[in-house]
This record gives C-alpha cells, sequence and structure tokens, in this order.
C-alpha cells in the first residue's frame, strides 16, 4: 500500500515543552487508521501539526509528505489546498454563514490527478439531512449536523488525506456509529484517513489500524483486531473485555 | 430657518459620512481591526484628487481613480507593515501603528503638498441647483447616488458572492478559514487595500464641499468612528443608516440649537445608544 500521508521526526513544542515527538508516521491510500490515548497525550496536536495548524503558537518541526510531496515548508491553507483536509475538534462550521454557503464557499478550484472534489448535489446525497437544513445557519445545527458538514466541506475541497479530530465528541450513540460508518465509506473510496478518538469501542469497530499515544509518544501500535486484545488498549480503554 | 433646506444638508451630510466611513466598516467587520491613520488616508485622497485636477490638468473622472489607487497603495503598504500584528490580532499596538501612519501621511502631504489651504473644485461642484428655495450642487447629489450604490454593490458582494463568503469566513474565524483553503494574509491586505481606495472615492467625492488642509483628518476619523460604532461593527446597513443619521442629527441640531456643540450633542447620542444597544443601531436591541 503507497503511503499517501507520511511524517517523520515529527516534534512540537509549546514554549520550552515538548508536546509530541513522532519518529515516524505513514497512511496508505484506502486505509483508516485510528489515535487513541488519554486526555493530554498529544492526538490533537498530532492531527494540527500534521496540518502546520495551531489556534495556539506551537513550534513544530518534521517532514510531512502528502502523496510524496514535502509540503512541510508550506502554510496551512496551501497543504488543504493539496488536499490534506482537517476537521477539528470544537469549532468546525462557520456558524454565520447557511448550510449551503458553507459548501459554496469552498470548492471549484482545479485538481490534480487522483483527486476528485464533491459537488453540492453529491454531498447532499451523502448527507441527506444538510440537503433538509441547506438555508439553516451554521450555528443552528446540532452536533451531528456540524459534523457532518465539517466533513462535507472537506470534501468538497477534493482530499487525499482526511484528518479527524474527535468527531464522536457530543454526539448521541447511534449518531456516532453512522458519522465513523461515513467516514469508513470515505477512505474506501481510497483517501488516508487518521481518525482521533476518544471513544476507543467505537473507533476500533471501524479503524484498520490503531495507534497509541501517551505524553506525545507512539506507545504502541498494529492492525485493529491486534490491538483491541492488548492489555493496554483492553484495559485502559474498553474494560478489558471486548466482544 | 428653512427646515427642508436643512433635511437637503443632513441627507448630503449624511451620505458623505457613510461613504467615508464603508472602508472602516469593511475593516472592522471583515479584520477586526481599526485603522486610526482613516483621517489621512481621506485627506491624501483630497490631495491626489486636488493635485491631479489643479497641477495635472486631468480631467475629475481621471483624478477619481488616481485617488483611489493611490489609496490602495497606502493601504497595501500600511497592512504589510503591521501584517504580523493582525494575525495576532494586536489591537492596542495596532491603533498605535496606524496612529503613527496618519502622523507619517500628515507629515508627507505637508511636504508634498505644503501647508497651504486649498480648494478643489469639480465640474459638478460648480453647478448650482436651485429647487424651489432649496438649494445644493451636483456635487451633492453624486455624493448620494454614489454612496447608494456603493453600499448596495457592497451589500451585494459580502452577501452574495465567492469574494464576501470568503470574506465573511475570515471574519467569522480566521484560523478555520485556513482549514478552508483561505489565504488569511491575501484577505486582510485585500481589505486595507479595500479601505484604502474607498476611503479616497470619498474624499474625491466629498473634499469639494470645504476647503482641503494637509492637516485634516481628525474630523473625518471621529465620524467614521461615531458611524461604524452607531451602525453596529462590522454591520453595512447600520453603517449606511448611522451615517444618514448623523448627517442629518449634525444639520438639524446645527440649525436648531448650534453648530458649535454639535460634535458634543452627537458622542452624547452615542454614549445614550451603546448604553441602551451596545451592538449599535442595527443589533437586536440588548444584544451586541
Amino acid at each position: 500500500m503507497s503511503a499517501i500521508l507520511e511524517a517523520r521526526d515529527l516534534i512540537v513544542a509549546y514554549g520550552g515543552n515538548r508536546a509530541l515527538a513522532i519518529p515516524h508516521l505513514s497512511i496508505g491510500s484506502g486505509e483508516l487508521v485510528g489515535v487513541v490515548g488519554a486526555n493530554g497525550a498529544g492526538k490533537s496536536t498530532l492531527v494540527n501539526s500534521l496540518l502546520g495548524w495551531s489556534r495556539g503558537r506551537p513550534r513544530i518541526a518534521g517532514r510531512v509528505r502528502l502523496a510524496g510531496e514535502d509540503v512541510s515548508p508550506l502554510p496551512s491553507f496551501e497543504r488543504v489546498r493539496k488536499g490534506l483536509l482537517l476537521i477539528p475538534e470544537g469549532k468546525l462550521v462557520f456558524g454565520t454563514l447557511s448550510v449551503e454557503d458553507n459548501l459554496l464557499a469552498v470548492g471549484g478550484a482545479p485538481l490534480g490527478e487522483g483527486r476528485r472534489a464533491y459537488s453540492v448535489d453529491e454531498i447532499y446525497d451523502l448527507f441527506p439531512r444538510l440537503k433538509e437544513r441547506r438555508g439553516h445557519l451554521g450555528a443552528q445545527l446540532s452536533g451531528g449536523e456540524r459534523q457532518m458538514l465539517g466533513i462535507a466541506r472537506a470534501l468538497r475541497l477534493g482530499p487525499r488525506a482526511l484528518l479527524l479530530d474527535e468527531p464522536s465528541i457530543g454526539l448521541a450513540p447511534r449518531l456516532v456509529s453512522t458519522v465513523l460508518d461515513t467516514v469508513k465509506q470515505l477512505a474506501a473510496t481510497g483517501l488516508a484517513v487518521l481518525l482521533v478518538e476518544q471513544n476507543v469501542r467505537a473507533a476500533i469497530k471501524v479503524v484498520d489500524r490503531l495507534i497509541l499515544l501517551e505524553r506525545g509518544q507512539i506507545v504502541t501500535e498494529g492492525p485493529a483486531a491486534i490491538m483491541r486484545d492488548d492489555p493496554r488498549i483492553a484495559e485502559a480503554y474498553l474494560g478489558a473485555h471486548v466482544a | 430657518m428653512n427646515l427642508t433646506q436643512q433635511l437637503v444638508n443632513g441627507l448630503v451630510l449624511g451620505h458623505a459620512y457613510a461613504l467615508i466611513a464603508i472602508g472602516w466598516t469593511v475593516l472592522l467587520g471583515v479584520a477586526r481591526l481599526v485603522n486610526f491613520g482613516h483621517g489621512q488616508m481621506y485627506m491624501l485622497g483630497a490631495f491626489v484628487t486636488w493635485y491631479s485636477v489643479s497641477r495635472l490638468g486631468l480631467p475629475y473622472l481621471v483624478a477619481v481613480p488616481i485617488a483611489m489607487l493611490a489609496g490602495v497603495a497606502v493601504g497595501y503598504v500600511m497592512q504589510r507593515v503591521m501584517l504580523q500584528l493582525t494575525l495576532r490580532q494586536d489591537l492596542v499596538s495596532i491603533m498605535i501603528v496606524t496612529l503613527g501612519f496618519g502622523y507619517v501621511l500628515h507629515g508627507a502631504a505637508g511636504l508634498v503638498f505644503g501647508s497651504t489651504g486649498q480648494i478643489l473644485e469639480t465640474p459638478l461642484s460648480l453647478i448650482d441647483v436651485y429647487w424651489g428655495d432649496l438649494w445644493f450642487t451636483w456635487q451633492d447629489i453624486a455624493i448620494i447616488i454614489v454612496a447608494i450604490l456603493f453600499f448596495a454593490l457592497l451589500k451585494y458582494v459580502i452577501e452574495r458572492t465567492g469574494v464576501g463568503r470568503t470574506a465573511r469566513m475570515v471574519a467569522e474565524d480566521p484560523a478555520l478559514a485556513l482549514l478552508a483553503g483561505i489565504d488569511v494574509k491575501k484577505v486582510y491586505l485585500g481589505v486595507f487595500a479595500f479601505e484604502g481606495a474607498a476611503v479616497a472615492l470619498a474624499a474625491a467625492l466629498v473634499a469639494p464641499r470645504t476647503p482641503i488642509l494637509t492637516s485634516m483628518g481628525f474630523d473625518e476619523v471621529i465620524v467614521t468612528f461615531v458611524v461604524v460604532v452607531l451602525g453596529g461593527i462590522g454591520s453595512i446597513t447600520g453603517s449606511y443608516f448611522a451615517g444618514l443619521a448623523l448627517g442629518l442629527f449634525t444639520a438639524f441640531f446645527g440649525a436648531l440649537v448650534s453648530p458649535a456643540y454639535t460634535t458634543a450633542a452627537a458622542f452624547a447620542v452615542l454614549i445614550a445608544v451603546l448604553v441602551l444597544r451596545p451592538g449599535g443601531l442595527a443589533a437586536a436591541p440588548g444584544s451586541r
């Protein structure tokens, strides 16, 4: 499997404190990789740093390659234009814009080979709920609808790789399955997907591979089927008993 | 006293105020920025227009875009210099830097244009119109027409076009806008360049009403501040009506009470509005 997204020697520091140190990370085409860990383990820092983006002011070092191209020197918005899309935790839609304007505001730019931007109609086919709410402001949407819109906006930009930061947070259990199943379907179209999740029980059902982060470092990683039996995962995140 | 004449004066003055403030409205609405050099940019626009017409002998219609280009250049340079402050939303430093820029522009204009007052005469300002007891000039009519067209066009662009959506995204959340692939720095530069062009256009139209001096600018920045705050920060429609209201208030207060206390009275109204409607006239009662 060829690597779509690859990072080497990724180091993030806030002030003098090192928050993340990842020697190597690689995600292939069509692969869905989960990242789990306790609060403060560096999960959000990891996905944010791959894009060189943050609401704070960290120092970020290391190389990030997207479809073989070194995107490390590029600012965040140019990495986005290259197809590296982040759906952040928390605020992920523009509340003062309607659902349709959130979608129309992005996309339309010419894309490189192997990339496909979803049309607004395709988005509505994928998320019929957004079509029903097309005239509503982003601020009026529920948590699940915001997640859909965040993912939808990323799809409008022709992603090669998707970085999702806690998409299930605050969602009802049924919606969690819906969102994660959608993410799984998107990965199956050939996207490289990195999914940060605190809901390990839900995530492990959909990911191909799981990474456990602690204090900014990868403690262990492997195929989901094996990782669910890893005691560090099973005891800390799955209550030791996995069906 | 002719109240109808005061109404005409107020309408012209109000559209002039709105036109002078339009650049700042966008600046505050999109970039959450202030520019205390706005008044000196107005002065520069007036003098570039005057120089183009009086010294270079260019037609007024050519002088106006030249003044706007000068405004774009000044706005772009100003934002380029303080881009890092803008990205950090360091408002205190931005206030000081823009104030400093205003003084630099003042000094530079004094060197180039001298300190003597000038009259900017245009083909329109020389044509008087008498309608019954009413008097105005074609320049006054031009101010009203251009202000209405400019506000309508700006409202359309901001609410209905891709450029407007981009501006609104940056206004709401510049960090999130980066994740939508928007070059936020370029938007900030564009907004400042727009402000420069808009205030220069306002100057080219409004300055022929009064003598122009390189020392002017303070009144204009105060008027702009009042209009933008009264209208509700960043509200295009609000700024238009706030400008209009301020113009009518100034005309009638000046005629009925005394022109000497107009500014003080305008600020008293501003204070009352901010207490009763903190978000300005365009906001819902009690909201921000």
